[in-house]
């Protein structure tokens, strides 16, 4: 299943080094090529996500993990979750266990601008998260509207409300706007002193009386070196989202404050790339495609407060239906493990409601759709030559609750194989008896 | 811009209807009309019948009737049924029990982070709240109870969480906006927290809920003497004790929450001390101690996905915890620990722990009698039998598979209709142009 439109009953793929180099049927073998034979099994990309907090929030939910909120004040915008992503934390292992090969680790949604995202892969035995990074990966901002950051700064400096939370955006891109205008501002008083500096000097006019002993201050024409404007790491990120080099990762339950973000981003010119959890997204279709906002959403979570009271299972099939790019993501470190699964929910609940939902389509929910979200379609999401080769063997149908991951590969690399090659993290060493040699329980 | 208002007269509206917004699409009809709980009999035949305790009969003939069972057999029962009566096609379709979701807030919780629609828990500083009842504060009207419903949970354990005992468990059928019919039984058990939940230490914990129970075990005969103020102060308020009674005299369960391996056999220990009926809630150890939970036919209820090393009591969590326990000989249950909203999802729970070794008839029972029994109530739920409550569900296809359906779902005898508010939420916004249909 290549999530790129075609689906074959029987194919071949070659990988050669880190990348596809060809998909067909009855392919030629090249020569001193390794021949794996997946007859019965199903192969698909690696799975995606565009939510995550794995490494941020690192089990055991202990005090001394809770990395992911920096919930000190609202716009947080300058801090980076890759600085906080911990390689050791054991959900990395399960999530890969479940064919994920990419994620993208966000800061939480306390704030209204929580941070920086950094897209990693799932790469086993990284000992930072220069090891982890995904090579080319554009950064993320994480926003967060509605509930949480009111929660989290009501009784504090506020927002205490909707109302808050927009002025807080508002004023933030308003300064980002600002902050870029004294940068261009700088830079272009910067090049034209320096074009005046390099300038061929005129010949020294005739000396004149000199006031107080020849000072060269007294120069008419010396111009004093521009001062570059305060660095501030905040509003640089804002400016990196205006220039499009950083992409937009929302956190948006409800159809009209997503309406309301399109709007804010359209005034200040820049793009949401994804709005996330948007468990509305099915009553704001037409606009999510026609601003070419990408939707990340649950196959079936709501309820658990008040703007994800109008969750549906069908959200991601209207979506699709409606021309928007949809995913599912997991925003858990269950979930993530059976990204597919979620898919298939989604999949049969909108063609149990007469939703027309292919196969390939709900695969793209997991694959080719994240990987436009986070910026790196063009390296990975599909079985198509030139994409780096991360894979999946399923066992059988991937839509099926019985079937597993039994092979995943990174880039060419396998990083995991049921039952035989199962990395774990530091962390786990040890707690297990069987670790240790004790025949403690059934193996 | 004029605009015509007529009251009275339809030739008034005939001219705008052709530019008016399309109606919404109607809702999926449901595949019959709806029975009124207990109303007239219905026949299912032809089904694969999965009675929930193992067995399997082809070809099935199932007839309800005023909210029970009334005929279950195989195609010779047919001559049981009444001449000419209308019979519904089974046939290609699996039947099984209703499924029975086996820790629940259902009907005590709305929306999670808004306080003012929980009943759940009792908010005291006393950690002991046995008496706190949740049949009592159950809402039959709640949004929740058909989205479980069409999806074929038609039961439910509901408990009260929070302290270290939280109260009283009820046992719910799905029937949605019947405040007096929604209990099937109240206080069929007491729900505690074992782990550290009190002073923060295990072993006050336990030193507490041992005395507790001792207390209990003595309070009725020294009743008369506490009236009388003649008593030494007790650990805990004379209505807690008195709610206590069932589970000292072996007539409702002991539920207990314990992850770690050292605490389920703290809570064998205690259930052997005080003669308690026991079943263990979460177990994310418990196929640590698999053999000696056996050997006291202790239920443990657990949920299949949860493999994560969550919190130092749960290191050992293993996907294949469920199928360790079955084959350990233990009455296994399958469970959404604690949910509320997507109940709906323990088919999926049940195919997982199938993936992971537990065969698929035990996966099953562990959804529909297992839980009856956990909780005591086998005589009335968990399986198709005759003068059992008739709780049932059609299936498209195998009731784990992600691809099937509900056909149809059967709660005391009557179909439950297909429409919830998410159904409805979903048809009206199926067709967006209605919304910018002139406007814009």
């Amino acid at each position: 299943m290549t999530a790129a439109g075609k689906t074959y009953a029987r194919a071949d793929l070659l990988v050669e080094g880190s990348k596809i180099a060809a998909v067909g049927v009855d392919l030629p073998v090249p020569a001193g090529a390794t021949v794996i034979d997946l007859g019965g099994k199903t192969l698909t990309p690696g799975i995606i996500d565009t939510h995550s907090h794995i490494g941020v929030y690192a089990a055991p939910g202990l005090v001394g993990h809770s990395d992911g909120n920096e919930a000190t004040m609202p716009n947080t915008a300058g801090v980076r979750a890759g600085d906080a992503y911990f390689p050791q934390d054991p959900q990395i292992d399960r999530a890969r266990a479940g064919g994920v090969t990419t994620m993208q680790i966000l800061p939480g949604s306390a704030n209204l601008f929580g941070g920086r995202s950094v897209t990693v892969r799932l790469l086993p035995g990284a000992r930072s998260v220069s090891d982890a990074r995904f090579p080319g990966a554009p950064e993320g901002l994480k926003m967060a509207c509605g509930e949480n950051p009111k929660r989290t700064y009501g009784s504090k400096s506020g927002p205490s409300t909707r109302m808050g939370n927009v002025a807080g955006y508002r004023d933030a891109f308003q300064r980002a706007s600002e902050y870029r205008r004294s940068w261009t501002k700088y830079q272009k008083d910067l090049s034209e002193w320096t074009a005046k500096k390099n300038a061929p000097k005129p010949d020294p006019p005739p000396p004149t009386k000199a006031k107080s002993g020849g000072d060269r201050s007294d120069e008419p024409d010396k111009l004093e070196e521009p001062t570059p404007p305060a660095r501030d790491f905040a509003l640089e990120t804002l400016v990196g989202v205006l220039r499009g080099e950083i992409l937009v990762h929302n956190h948006c339950y409800r159809a009209d404050e997503m309406s309301l973000m399109l709007e804010l981003a359209a005034t200040y010119d820049f793009k949401i790339r994804s709005f996330h959890h948007a468990t509305e997204a099915y009553k704001i279709a037409d606009r999510l495609a026609a601003a070419d906002t990408a939707a990340s959403v649950w196959a079936d979570w709501w309820g658990f407060k008040a703007e994800a009271l109008d969750g549906i299972r069908e959200n991601a099939a209207l979506l699709t239906q409606a021309g928007a790019r949809a995913i599912i993501h997991s925003d858990s470190a269950h979930g993530i493990q059976r990204l597919n699964q979620e898919a298939a929910k989604a999949m049969f609940a909108g063609r149990r409601a007469g939703l027309t939902v292919t196969d390939d389509q709900a695969l793209r929910w997991i694959t080719a759709n994240p990987a436009w979200a986070l910026g790196v379609a063009d390296q990975t999401g599909t079985l198509e030559p030139g994409k780096l080769a991360d894979l999946v063997v399923w066992s059988g149908d991937p839509f099926s609750v019985y079937s597993v991951a039994e092979q995943v590969f990174i880039a060419g690399e396998l990083v995991y194989a049921r039952g035989k090659l199962e990395p774990r993290t530091d962390f786990e060493l040890g707690y297990l008896p069987d670790d240790l040699g004790a025949a403690q329980g059934p193996k | 811009m004029r605009l015509l208002l007529t009251v009275g007269f339809l030739s008034g509206l005939s001219g705008m209807s052709a530019e008016a917004a399309p109606p919404p699409p109607t809702p999926r009809p449901s595949v019959a009309a709806p029975t009124p709980a207990g109303a007239g009999p219905v026949y299912l035949v032809g089904g694969e019948l999965h009675l929930g305790d193992g067995t399997i009969i082809k070809d099935s003939v199932i007839a309800m009737d005023r909210g029970v069972f009334t005929v279950v057999g195989g195609p010779e029962a047919r001559t049981r049924l009444p001449a000419g009566a209308t019979l519904i096609d089974a046939r290609t379709r699996m039947i099984t029990p209703g499924l029975f979701a086996a820790d629940t807030q259902l009907g005590l919780v709305e929306i999670d982070l808004e306080a003012s629609t929980r009943d759940d828990g009792k908010a005291t500083e006393h950690p002991i709240r046995a008496a706190h009842d949740a049949a009592s504060g159950l809402n039959a009207a709640s949004s929740l109870i058909p989205v479980q419903a069409v999806e074929g949970i038609t039961s439910a354990a509901v408990a009260p969480t929070g302290g270290l005992v939280s109260g009283q468990v009820a046992i719910i059928d799905l029937v949605h906006d019947d405040h007096r019919g929604l209990v099937a039984k109240p206080r069929v058990a007491t729900a505690a927290h074992y782990g550290q939940t009190h002073a923060g230490s295990r072993a006050a914990t336990l030193a507490l809920l041992r005395e507790v129970l001792a207390d209990a075990r003595s309070f009725p005969a020294r009743r008369a003497a506490f009236e009388r103020a003649q008593s030494r102060p007790l650990s805990a308020h004379p209505l807690d004790l008195e709610a206590l009674q069932p589970i000292l005299r072996g007539q409702a369960v002991l539920t207990l929450h314990a992850d770690r391996a050292s605490d389920i056999l703290a809570a064998l220990d205690l259930a052997a001390e005080f003669k308690l009926r026991l079943a263990i809630v979460g177990g994310a150890e418990a196929w640590k101690v698999a053999d000696e939970l056996a050997r006291a036919e202790v239920p443990v209820i657990v949920q299949p996905t949860q493999n994560l090393p969550g919190s130092f009591d749960s290191m050992g969590a293993r996907l294949d915890n469920a199928a360790l326990l079955h084959r350990a000989g233990v009455p296994v249950v399958l469970a959404i620990l604690g949910g509320v909203h997507n109940l709906r999802n323990l088919t999926q729970e049940a195919g997982i722990a199938v993936a992971n070794g537990l065969p698929w008839e035990a996966a099953l029972t562990a959804v529909t009698l297992g839980p009856a029994r956990a909780y005591g109530v086998e005589r009335t739920h968990g399986s198709i039998a005759v003068g059992k409550v008739a709780n049932l569900v059609v299936w498209s296809d195998d009731p784990f598979e992600l691809s099937s359906a509900a056909m149809q779902v059967y709660v005391r005898g009557a179909l439950v209709p297909q429409v919830t508010r998410q159904t409805l939420l979903r048809d009206r916004y199926r067709d967006l142009q209605q919304f910018t249909h002139k406007r814009n």
